[in-house]
């Protein structure tokens, strides 16, 4: 026989139905919204991670001021570097023997020329002939008949042989030796004497573009820069979101995201290169999945840069100049981050020295695992998944809670027929499994619900978010099981363990304890003396005392609740706050960063702009705790990016003492903050991609919120980095450069770019923003409606009591609504406190899974917002209270029936 | 007389401590035959329910005890306890203690799960005259209707000992006469024995034996030879 007690759950189910519809909704929302995140992050990773190899994204790319020869691009497929010093070598022969050539050419020219004269002169004088124009006659003659023969003579005597070969070698003695010169400096510059050096073969695709002027509303106006491929490239190939590729002349696809941002869309007609064109797609490019122009760009730009696709014919039609790009991609593919770097720059050097003896020049190298434009988007929805754990253990912990009290409640409720079921035979174990069901059943429901909706709507929010900023390809919707266990196992796991926990310890009593309704292991002694204060304030007081564990409950259920509110108001306050406090966070209104500190002649760069200083910096790595990682590398949470500046002497922008040891530095506040240095720490920094490690002592903090970085010496940065001494990065300076070569720069950094990011970090987070503000909302409305159900629930018999008593529903009201609404206005306050400061760690340790440093902020409105939403929330609840009241039977504490 | 089923040996039991310290029970000693009709009669205060709770496992004796059919209940655990319960024992209290959110079927049909061989439920509910009523919620029914499906919820186990703490107690003259019929029955028919706790004399009429209590010891043991059916009480 199946155990009549299943019967219950159905019907209780019906008969609470609005408890559990709030429940469910609760679960549903929670667990929906955070699998369509991870089901968004995971479909929308697995769709680039797919990109990359079915849309053939390379390994990283060259460009080179002109075509490359078929030798060459042979040449570099091997791997190989050139022989760079032979080829020093055959050129400096080269121009060395034409040289001397020439040289001796004229050598013998002139001593040719000079015999003949002597023998002339000879002859006019042996016969007696003096006038000096008859002598110069008889030259001029006799050059014109003899200098040839002469020459021929000369060239074939032996003298002549021994001394060309004499001029030659000294000639190629002297080239060899200039070569070997010149060849330190090179080899030294380039690294290119490296003994470790493995040659990485590679093969090549060419992937010529042309930068072209958009004018996307045709008014004549350049609006941007768009940069075209030919639609028959078999490498760095685009997805469609929409549309086609361009199949005529006059067609063409471009990026979707530069679409949606400036407003056209299939059908409508650009002009490009000042050719009309009308749009058929709306793409992706798996290289460009953010729109940086360049990759030194601080931010992507999805206005004023745009990616298209022309067919070959248009394509060679473009009269601006072609960019000469290839694509590479190695023989062997590297097993990680690491090996590619290495394979990077083994690549770099044959790339450096097979294009020098091919006499082409590097325009651009970029190893794609530096690639900003599509690496920046996937390293950006990882870092997300960290928010979106955090949100979930949250508010599992809130279910899980409200469950242990629901259940705690229901268990105190059934007293009697648990202690008559008891008393009949039921065992223990039989009423667990009983009272366990429910909260299983419901959170199964909310997981497979809340999961549907979560694959579906839910997932789609996510994506469109990301949709909203990134250049992504269509997502494939993908089982995500990270997401199904964290979503469906993990609260079912919590609810099994946390019920099971309440339940076992619940049910300790002895059936006789239930029958008799004694469900407190330890009994007052004392009752409370109250104050001779009036009847009614006298009887809240007692309410109040009598109701204190559930307020405690109360009280918990509002600092989640105002925590939760913390979380939504703060958030986009902190953001707002950064990008406020962004102008004040850059230490000099252009931060010029260059390309080297010479220029291509060799020559140091510098400034007349009076405000200009020079400084130093590079970037290292420093160790997170590495417990709570398992990913690595750009973006991903495993290392801290530092930035390490060295500042000259007295620098107007940052103030460090001048006289610091070379391993000495002061750490930014932000870096300081989040990681909890103070001056006396040692902190060890490492090279990215190389095995190195340097040590420093922390000094002191230099107050700087901008960012996580170290500041030290110059003369120390220089030393400390293997730098020369005059050597330094870039310039701070109060105002704009003018006088420095734009190809000198790497790139500017002004306050525009601060207030860029963060405009941007608000455009990508805000929307994700709103939907936690709504769903907190939501959940913390839901939470309030639930612990406001229970203190009267609890209360039912002694309501009802009154009422046969004679008390009118506002006297009852007031007697049990009042006393609660002190409490929840009092812990409300209280619990702001702690939701605060809660918030500041969570905080914390959420940044410390990120990059970078913001700390959390929130306005004093929206301080007073976070309580005033609850108090009116509560108020609400009061009035459903009230109608609860209204609705309780008098009946209920005269028939004694559960 | 019948062979002796349960034994009660020298039982006390005490609450409290100090001061407050109460002797429930002060050395209680009588036996039941089986399928005997035992009233335990007393005041207020006289400790039946307490021995009653002791008899039927959901209460320990400081000293004493209790064997019922030779198995010592202070040699079980807590499970074999449960089981003892579960397949001896079937309890009606004076509150009804039904689940209110089954219907009255339902409820008689949670004392038939704990069986291994359990009366047929719709006879009981026919015996019990609930047929008319056997959809219906807890809620919905009188109180002498409440306490006939909690009768029905622990007969249908078919148990060897139904323990009834004062089922009439919140029941009407009429009602209770009633409610002691459908328990009288249940000896009669099915042999049960039945110890039954109250503080209404007129039901040690119908008893078989009954153990008058008082301040925690036996003042009376005494076997009723003319016993007189249920519907002849008068009070």
């Amino acid at each position: 026989m199946r155990n009549p007690l299943v019967k219950r759950i159905p019907k209780e189910l019906a008969a609470d139905w609005h408890k559990y519809a709030v429940i469910i909704l609760f679960m549903v929302l929670m667990i929906g919204v955070i699998s369509g995140m991870y089901v968004g992050h995971d479909s929308m990773l697995y769709s680039i991670e797919k990109g990359r190899t079915d849309l053939n994204l390379e390994d990283g790319s060259f460009e080179l001021s002109h075509e490359a020869s078929p030798e060459l691009l042979a040449a570099l497929s091997t791997g190989e570097k050139a022989d760079v010093r032979q080829y020093f070598i055959d050129e400096g022969m080269e121009e060395a023997d034409a040289e001397v050539a020439d040289a001796i050419e004229e050598e013998l020219n002139n001593q040719v020329a000079a015999g003949i004269e002597d023998a002339v002169r000879e002859q006019c004088e042996a016969y007696g002939i003096t006038d000096e124009e008859m002598i110069q006659a008889q030259i001029d003659t006799a050059m014109e008949e003899n200098f040839e023969d002469a020459l021929e003579e000369a060239r074939n005597s032996d003298e002549f042989a021994e001394a060309v070969e004499e001029a030659y070698a000294e000639a190629h003695d002297a080239v060899i030796e200039a070569v070997d010169e010149e060849w330190d400096d090179i080899a030294e510059e380039y690294n290119l004497n490296d003994e470790s050096f493995t040659p990485v073969p590679v093969t090549i695709f060419e992937n010529f573009y042309h930068n072209e002027p958009e004018d996307h509303n045709n008014d004549g106006e350049e609006d941007g820069t768009v940069r075209i491929f030919r639609s028959d490239s078999t490498v760095d190939m685009a997805s469609f979101i929409e549309g086609r590729a361009p199949e005529t002349s006059s067609e063409i696809a471009i990026d979707r995201m530069h679409a949606d941002n400036v407003g056209v869309t299939i059908g409508d007609t650009i002009t490009v290169g000042g050719r009309e064109y009308e749009i058929t797609g709306l793409l992706s490019y798996c290289n460009y999945l953010t729109l940086h122009e360049s990759n030194t760009d601080l931010m992507f730009d999805a206005f004023g840069f745009d990616v298209a696709m022309l067919t070959p014919d248009a394509f060679e039609a473009l009269t601006s100049r072609t960019h000469y790009s290839y694509a590479f991609f190695y023989e062997t593919k590297p097993a990680d981050k690491v090996e590619a770097a290495d394979f990077s720059d083994s690549f770099l050097k044959s790339l450096i020295t097979q294009t020098l003896v091919d006499d082409n020049e590097i325009d651009d190298y970029l190893p794609e695992y530096l690639r900003q434009a599509s690496n920046f988007a996937p390293s950006d929805i990882e870092g997300d998944s960290t928010g979106t754990s955090i949100l979930c253990y949250i508010l599992i912990a809130v279910i899980a809670f409200i469950f242990a009290i629901t259940i705690s409640n229901t268990i105190d409720k059934e007293a009697s027929v648990i202690g008559t079921l008891r008393a009949s035979g039921y065992s223990k174990d039989e009423l667990v499994v009983h009272y366990m069901t429910m909260p299983l059943i419901v959170t199964f429901v909310g997981a497979i619900v809340g999961n549907i909706l979560g694959y579906t709507a839910f997932r789609d929010v996510a994506v469109n978010l990301y949709y909203q900023s990134y250049s992504l390809p269509t997502p494939k919707l993908t089982w995500s099981s990270i997401a199904l266990v964290k979503t469906t196992v993990i609260p079912l796991l919590l609810m099994f363990c946390i019920n099971l926990f309440v339940i076992v310890k619940k049910l300790q009593l002895s059936p006789l304890k239930f029958l008799r309704h004694d469900l407190t292991k330890s009994k007052r002694s004392k009752a409370r003396r109250i104050p001779a204060w009036s009847f009614m304030k006298r009887f809240r007081i007692r309410i109040l005392f009598q109701n204190m564990p559930n307020y405690a409950v109360l009280i918990f259920g509002v600092i989640l609740i105002e925590l939760m509110m913390c979380f939504a108001f703060g958030l986009p306050d902190s953001l707002d706050n950064y990008g406020e406090k962004a102008p004040e966070m850059i230490f000099a209104d252009y931060q010029y960063m260059l390309m080297g500190y010479k220029d291509s002649d060799g020559n140091i760069i510098t400034t007349s702009e009076e405000t200009a200083e020079e400084f130093s910096s590079t970037t290292l790595l420093y160790p997170k705790n590495h417990n709570d990682s398992v990913r690595s590398g750009m973006g991903s949470g495993g290392d801290e990016s530092v930035t390490v500046y060295g500042i000259v002497d007295d620098s107007a922008y940052v103030s460090i003492p001048a006289d610091m040891d070379e391993y000495h530095l002061y750490a930014s506040s932000a870096f300081a903050t989040k990681f909890g240095l103070k001056a006396g720490d040692v902190i060890t920094l490492n090279e990215e991609y190389e095995n190195k490690s340097y040590e420093f002592i922390v000094d002191g903090i230099v107050d700087y919120d901008g960012g996580i970085a170290v500041f030290m010496n110059n003369g120390n940065f220089n030393s400390v980095f293997g730098n020369k001494a005059d050597e330094f990065s870039g310039f701070f300076s109060r105002n704009e450069i003018t006088d420095i070569d734009d190809e000198d720069i790497a790139v500017v950094i002004t306050v525009e770019d601060i207030t860029k990011v963060t405009a941007q970090l608000n455009h990508s987070m805000g929307g994700i923003i709103d939907v936690f503000k709504y769903v907190l909302i939501v959940l913390a409305a839901a939470l309030i409606y639930l612990l406001a159900k229970i203190i009267i629930e609890r209360n039912e018999h002694s309501i009802s009591m009154v009422k046969i008593l004679g008390f009118r529903n506002s006297e009852i009201g007031s007697l049990y609504i009042i006393p609660t609404a002190i409490v929840v206005t009092i812990v409300a306050l209280i619990s702001f406190v702690v939701g605060y400061f809660l918030m500041i760690w969570i905080f914390k340790v959420f940044v410390l899974q990120m990059d970078g440093y913001f700390a959390f902020y929130m306005s004093p409105l929206s301080m007073v917002l976070s309580v005033v939403y609850l108090l009116i929330g509560y108020a609400f609840v009061s009035i459903i209270d009230f109608f609860r009241i209204k609705k309780i039977p008098m009946d209920v504490a005269l028939k004694n029936v559960e | 007389m019948a062979e002796n089923f349960l034994e009660i040996k020298d039982l006390r039991k005490s609450f409290g401590t100090g001061e407050a310290r109460q002797d429930v029970l002060r050395g209680m000693d009588f036996t039941v035959g089986k399928g005997e009709f035992c009233v335990l009669l007393g005041p207020s205060g006289s400790g039946k329910s307490t021995l009653l709770n002791i008899i039927g496992g959901i209460d320990t004796p400081d000293s004493g005890y209790v064997s019922i059919a030779g198995d010592k209940l202070e040699d079980m655990d807590e499970k074999q306890l449960t089981t003892y319960r579960r397949k001896h024992l079937g309890y009606v209290f004076q509150m009804y203690n039904l689940i209110p959110n089954l219907n009255v079927k339902e409820n008689i049909e949670v004392g038939a799960y704990l069986s291994d061989n359990p009366l047929d439920v719709e006879e009981v509910l026919t015996t019990l005259g609930l047929q008319d009523h056997k959809y219906k919620y807890p809620n919905q029914l009188s109180g002498g209707q409440q306490q006939r499906v909690s009768i029905g919820r622990a007969v249908v186990k078919n148990p060897d000992i139904l323990m009834c703490d004062e089922p009439t107690g919140a029941l009407d003259y009429k009602t209770s006469k009633e409610i002691l019929a459908l328990i009288e029955d249940c000896n009669q028919k099915y042999g049960t024995t039945i110890i039954m706790v109250t503080h209404n004399e007129a039901i040690k009429y119908m008893a078989d034996h009954v153990v008058k209590l008082r301040d925690g010891v036996v003042r009376h043991n005494d076997i009723n030879d003319k016993k007189i059916p249920a519907s002849e009480l008068e009070w």
